[in-house]
């Protein structure tokens, strides 16, 4: 281990972002974010579709020139470094990435060969990530074929054959059905409880309760961060009503003019209000008494989509 | 660099080509198509010229002449006209190549010691084969000339002709070794310039990239397979020049496999950096087809002596591999020359090659832009 | 079975844009033909000219130099090298310096002007064997020529023929007049058929064909889409290549205007008929570019482009009877060279047609059932 990662795990940050800047042309992609993901921790990096997690995500991996500011990743700086970095993570791109015309046994040697994982090291490591993907009895079988979950799995596995201490894994859960996502997050949880630190970006909302720490992303800005009991911490002095009405939009019009904030969520519309009680037969009277039909009105747990919504509305 | 990646590197890609049967095939197939339709189909020997001739004289001299037309098998006669006329139909619709008009007054003007006029039109169009037609003509009238002076006019001076090398000028043995440089550089063009931009657009190159290998262990793994499948090609290639189509093979076997695979080593270099610059296989193989193909089929002496081209691109053809390897292949079938002659043309072949992957090495940085 | 021309002008749009959004794909529609029409209209000439000779001149009289002066002035030799001995003469041959070697012995001048029959030796390097060919041509027919300046009035007392030669539509007999407008042939297709072909199948390589098919869209209208921008294309690099040739090579055009954009749009059906058929047998883009090339190389050769079918084995020539490439080539050497019109090019425009709409009718149900 030398100087530069010692340094580091003293800290106990394992990966750290100062002012990350990354434009393309005109658009600003990141917006000077900053970052410190601790040693071992689920570190969650959430947004909406073009945010800029995949684009700073690249960075952290060396695959992208930050336009300004620095980072390091395991004690290496990003931007001089980026070659050792790439030797102390292991990296899981957008697109699973492995290539279909091989068998999973193939894609597993050859990426052992590329991490160039040692020759008594080799065969256990492929017999784990075999059996971790449930692939176990499908050495054979052409990637080409294997379900999205099974896929998954396995480009989990090849991610980390030579047992990297860092692991960055851009969007791993897209397109993939619920149960396979469940599975996969507890993989990620027993790797972080073995000292792994985990470097996830999502757009699922609800993922964000498996992570220790979040960061949310918006528009290249990062728009709150911290644990997910301190996100909706933040809120919880502000209570989160449900309602159910129609006509929806009408609905939604009338309590913004009455200045509540509230915003749809799927079929129902959510509005963030001091106080709970109070607020529930002001909400029904206002909306009755435009002509529009309220079949309920109740208090709910802040879930952090909640919270995010909120958040991008006032940004 | 470490042998273990390059291995990795290599392991996946023999696969992936042995899993793509259908391009393995046509990889083979290739050189045997060239070759044989080099070898069985085009010919630069022009024969068979359709001729139309059109005699207002008709008498023995005419007729004996038109005789030694047909008996020298160049020409063909489709047809003896009957008007003047038909000459312009025959030759516009293309039915004939060669018109020759003997007037009316031709053999009294022999008769009478006079200089007779013949008439010759050549379809011009295509002036490669008039060219020679005209040639052609021009020996036979000197012929018939001679013979009309009879043994006074016998030539003073006699040129004495020997051909080297190729004595009987058959022109399969003129242009089988230089396609030898065409195929190896068309194979290695569509096999290797689709390999990066491929692993582009399925995007498992941003996987590697991402992780430890180096550049260089990058573009030696992947020229291994294709090494390998070039360098068959060149051997069946080889052998059917020499057993099939009967080229002579003077020189030295061994020196003309280590100085192909040098060539090898270039052209699929050239293929790798295309690949690597052009990020989609769509304009990917467009820049292989004009980058590759064309100036070893045109500019590299393969067919069309480079003597005959304007200085401009005869200068440029000295930057096309190709130029040195065909004439390295000339010198080792048909000269039979020492390794002392063909050591300028194979350190130039070296001198590329070496360029050629380090230029794919320096390209190919480990960054998406 | 309604075709809806909306949904085919949109995919028409968005072919244009992925395949022109890459900078370089622009640019090479642009470079490609003009690449192939310069060289083609300046390298590939089978005119002989500067042929490289060497002169061993070992009799050094005035007839033995008057004699290699007839050659450097004939203009179709180029004097490259004097060697000294046969030991620097076989060395320039072995290098490939010279085509021809000229050796003039002692004596020379001395048996001429005793009216004694002389000798000069003639060495040709047969690997060239094309040159070679001309090369003797030359030669013998120079050294005739001086034979008989040097035997004086006496050959021209008796009869002699004279030739009177012409060459029709290409009167200086330039290359670049056969080889230019063929080029506009070979051009499309290269370039069309290798994108068709491509085009279709990187939407099946990247995955995007499957999205397409779920879509409302009809096989028809997705071949149209397919192939209407790549003729398109075609078009393009036809106007290009005959403004090329008109402008710096002096083609003429000799025939009537109207019938090369017809021509063209027949010859077109062959070519983008082809390139769908490959696209039905091609699952990567790897396979259409081997594929595409392993058609492209005969249908070149074996077109009459750079060698003459007449001089092909019987097998062979039959062979060319199905290539567009054959009866495309006479239609456009015969409007540009030869002033041909519809008069005399209706065979083969019509065989030109019959097969186009042979190949891509053929190709359109092929790549519907392959859809399915």
């Amino acid at each position: 281990m030398d100087q530069g990662s010692r340094d580091q795990t003293q800290d106990n940050i394992a990966v750290r972002v100062d002012g990350l800047v990354r434009t393309f042309g005109d658009f600003i992609a990141v917006d000077h974010i900053n970052l410190n993901v601790r040693a071992g921790e689920i570190f969650g990096f959430l947004g909406p579709n073009g945010a800029g997690k995949s684009t700073t995500i690249k960075m952290l991996c060396g695959l992208l020139m930050p336009t300004s500011g620095n980072g390091n990743v395991g004690g290496y700086d990003i931007i001089t470094q980026s070659e050792e970095i790439k030797q102390n993570i292991g990296y899981m791109s957008q697109r699973f990435s492995l290539y279909d015309d091989l068998t999973v046994e193939e894609n597993i040697n050859f990426f052992s060969g590329i991490y160039s994982v040692p020759d008594n090291r080799k065969q256990a490591r492929k017999e784990w990530v075999l059996n971790m993907a449930g692939l176990r009895e499908d050495r054979s079988t052409p990637t080409r074929t294997l379900p999205g979950g099974f896929k998954q799995r396995l480009a989990l596995g090849c991610a980390i054959l030579h047992e990297p201490r860092i692991l960055f894994l851009d969007e791993p859960t897209s397109g993939v059905d619920p149960i396979s996502r469940r599975n996969f997050w507890d993989m990620i949880s027993d790797m972080a409880r073995s000292g792994t630190t985990v470097f996830v970006t999502t757009h699922y909302m609800d993922e964000a309760d498996y992570c220790d720490r979040l960061a949310l992303i918006y528009r290249g800005k990062i728009i709150a961060d911290g644990t997910p009991a301190e996100l909706r911490k933040d809120f919880m002095t502000r209570d989160v009503l449900e309602i159910e009405a129609e006509p929806l939009m009408t609905a939604l019009d009338v309590l913004e003019k009455q200045g509540i904030e509230a915003a749809i969520f799927g079929s129902l519309l959510h509005a963030i209000v001091e106080n709970a009680s109070q607020a529930i037969p002001l909400i029904r009277s206002t909306l009755t008494g435009s002509n529009i039909v309220v079949h309920r009105v109740d208090k709910i747990v802040a879930s952090l989509e909640d919270v995010f919504v909120t958040l991008i509305e006032t940004s | 660099m470490k042998l273990l990646r390059i291995k990795a590197i290599a392991k996946k890609e023999i696969i992936q080509v042995r899993r793509d049967p259908l391009s393995l095939a046509m990889a083979f197939i290739m050189p045997v198509l060239l070759l044989v339709l080099f070898g069985y189909a085009i010919t630069l020997d022009v024969n068979n010229l359709t001729t139309i001739v059109y005699d207002a004289d008709r008498s023995s001299i005419s007729r004996e002449l038109i005789a030694e037309l047909t008996s020298s098998g160049y020409f063909t006669i489709v047809r003896n006209a009957e008007r003047e006329k038909e000459i312009d139909d025959y030759l516009d619709a293309g039915t004939a190549r060669v018109a020759v008009s003997i007037p009316s007054d031709f053999s009294r003007v022999i008769r009478t010691e006079g200089v007779a006029q013949l008439q010759i039109i050549v379809d011009g169009s295509d002036s490669n084969t008039a060219t020679i037609a005209l040639g052609y003509l021009a020996a036979l009238t000197e012929i018939a000339n001679q013979r009309l002076a009879g043994a006074r006019s016998a030539l003073l001076i006699e040129p004495r002709v020997r051909v080297w090398y190729n004595p009987e000028l058959k022109s399969r043995n003129f242009i089988i070794p230089g396609l030898i440089a065409v195929i190896m550089m068309v194979i290695a063009a569509l096999l290797t310039s689709l390999t990066f931009a491929r692993e582009w657009e399925r995007g498992t190159m941003e996987q590697l990239i991402a992780t430890p290998v180096q550049p260089s262990e990058l573009v030696l793994g992947k020229l291994i397979p294709y090494f390998l499948i070039g360098f068959t090609d060149m051997v069946i290639t080889v052998l059917m020049a020499v057993f099939l189509f009967e080229v002579p093979l003077k020189g030295n076997v061994f020196i003309l496999g280590v100085v192909s695979s040098v060539f090898l080593f270039g052209a699929l270099g050239l293929g790798i950096v295309i690949s690597i610059v052009a990020k989609s296989q769509l304009v990917a193989s467009q820049i292989a087809m004009v980058a590759t193909f064309l100036p070893a089929f045109l500019l590299s002496g393969f067919m069309f002596a480079i003597s005959n081209m304007p200085l401009p691109l005869q200068l440029f053809s000295r930057l096309i591999p190709a130029r040195y390897f065909v004439s390295v292949l000339k010198g080792i079938f048909l000269k039979g020359n020492p390794i002392r002659l063909l050591v300028v043309d194979a350190i130039f072949l070296l001198i590329f090659a070496v360029i050629v992957v380090a230029v794919a090495n320096k390209k190919l940085n480990k960054y998406i832009e | 079975m309604q075709i809806s021309f909306e949904r085919i002008r949109q995919m028409v749009i968005k072919e244009f844009i992925q395949v022109l959004r890459d900078k370089r794909m622009k640019a090479i529609v642009f470079v490609v033909p003009v690449l192939q029409t310069l060289v083609f209209g300046f390298a590939v000439t089978t005119d002989v000219s500067s042929i490289p000779t060497a002169v061993m001149d070992l009799d050094r009289s005035y007839e033995s130099r008057e004699l290699v002066r007839r050659f450097t002035a004939s203009g179709y030799f180029l004097i490259k090298a004097l060697p000294g001995s046969p030991a620097e003469v076989q060395e320039v041959l072995d290098r490939s310096e010279v085509t021809v070697v000229l050796q003039i012995n002692r004596g020379f001048s001395s048996d001429l002007k005793r009216g004694i029959r002389t000798a000069v030796q003639v060495i040709a390097d047969g690997t060239e064997s094309n040159t070679a060919t001309v090369a003797l041509d030359y030669t013998t027919r120079i050294i005739q020529k001086y034979s008989l300046d040097i035997a004086g009035q006496s050959a021209r007392t008796s009869a002699r023929i004279d030739v009177r030669q012409r060459a029709w539509y290409n009167p200086e007999l330039k290359s670049k007049n056969y080889n230019v407008p063929g080029v506009i042939a070979m051009v499309i297709m290269l370039t069309s058929l290798l994108l068709t072909s491509m085009a279709v199948v990187r939407e099946r390589e990247i995955g995007t064909m499957e999205q397409l098919m779920v879509t409302p869209l009809r096989p028809l209208e997705l071949i149209l889409g397919k192939t209407i921008p790549f003729a398109l294309i075609g078009f393009f690099d036809m106007v290009l290549i005959t403004a090329l040739g008109v402008l710096i090579f002096s083609i003429p055009i000799n025939g009537p205007l109207w019938l090369l954009p017809l021509s063209t749009a027949i010859y077109l059906l062959s070519v983008l008929g082809i390139g769908l058929f490959i696209s039905t047998i091609a699952m990567t883009q790897q396979q259409a570019l081997m594929a595409s090339f392993l058609f492209y190389m005969p249908a070149i050769l074996l077109s009459g482009f750079m060698f003459p079918i007449e001089n092909m084995p019987i097998l062979f020539q039959y062979l060319t009877y199905a290539n567009p490439l054959r009866y495309f080539l006479v239609i456009i050497r015969g409007i540009f060279l030869k002033g041909n019109g519809f008069n005399i090019l209706w065979p083969q425009l019509s065989a030109l047609l019959i097969l186009g709409a042979v190949v891509i009718t053929l190709s359109s149900i092929r790549f519907r059932k392959r859809l399915s």
